[in-house]
């Protein structure tokens, strides 16, 4: 019952957070409205028992990913923005190409619907973290590799040189 | 719960990501789709770890690996728009036509 509760009441946060994003004229309201989004996902996590992606959604998605576009949104916006529609010509292609998908997914998923879960969550933070140093060393140490690529090339391409010129 | 509504939910939030992503004019707009549609996929994965493989981790693993490039993805891609802003000085994706000739 108390899960039922929380996972209609999470599901709901991340999906009206998921709505407003994708609807709202405002870009800064809209990104703001994708932090709640990720915090109700992260209420999903910690729903599911997984305690260590609670923890992670909450610290780069939350604490991360949705300030880095806030900031990004701040930088680029003009007030003149708030005066344009948001939304493209091709809005009724792109509901019918929407519509068709979520059939194929509910078709998919609606034969998971009687599916229980088999045993109580228990804590998966020490076995996540000897299966990255275990069997996932290679890809655990190629992700480090992508988080140094992107870094130097975040700073490559948001660089200005010394006469404000920028780097071709 | 069944393993059903998080599939729905991970669904329900996949569509209206990818609903942003086709029709957002601003690339930002875009960039803030397509995180939805990863965490979309984050939710299917562990929904599907602890319901049907609950000794394991292997799925949680997996999503905390689609965190991380999410994040590099969303880095790079913000370093870019700002760079196409300052050539540019706009934001909408319709303009962004350097490529035309």
């Amino acid at each position: 019952m108390i899960e039922a509760i929380a996972f209609y009441s999470m599901a709901a946060v991340a999906l009206l957070g998921a709505l407003l994003v994708v609807s709202l004229r405002n870009t800064v309201h809209s990104s703001l409205a994708l932090g709640l989004s990720l915090a109700g996902v992260a209420g999903i996590f910690a729903n599911l028992g997984a305690d260590f992606l609670f923890a992670g959604q909450l610290l780069i998605y939350v604490g991360g990913i949705a300030i880095i576009i806030v900031f990004v949104v701040m930088l680029l916006g003009r007030t003149s923005d708030l005066h344009l529609r948001q939304v493209n010509q091709q809005w009724g292609a792109a509901l019918l190409v929407c519509a068709m998908t979520g059939v194929s997914l509910w078709r998919l998923a609606r034969g998971y619907l009687g599916v229980r879960a088999a045993a109580p969550a228990a804590p998966t933070t020490r076995a996540i973290g000897l299966l990255m140093l275990g069997d996932y060393a290679v890809p655990f140490e190629l992700v480090t590799l992508v988080l140094v690529a992107a870094l130097l090339g975040a700073i490559f391409f948001s660089r200005k040189s010394a006469d404000g010129e920028v780097p071709s | 719960m069944s393993l059903g509504h998080y599939l729905l939910l991970g669904a329900a939030l996949f569509i209206i990501g990818l609903f942003g992503a086709l029709t957002r004019r601003n690339v930002i707009g875009i960039l803030m789709s397509i995180e939805l549609m990863f965490n979309a996929a984050n939710i299917n994965l562990a929904a599907c770890n602890s319901y049907l493989h609950p000794a394991g981790v292997a799925g949680m693993t997996l999503a905390v690996f689609v965190i991380t490039v999410a994040a590099a993805e969303v880095v790079v891609g913000l370093a870019l728009v700002l760079a196409v802003y300052r050539n540019s000085a706009t934001a909408y994706v319709e303009d962004f036509s350097l490529l035309k000739g």
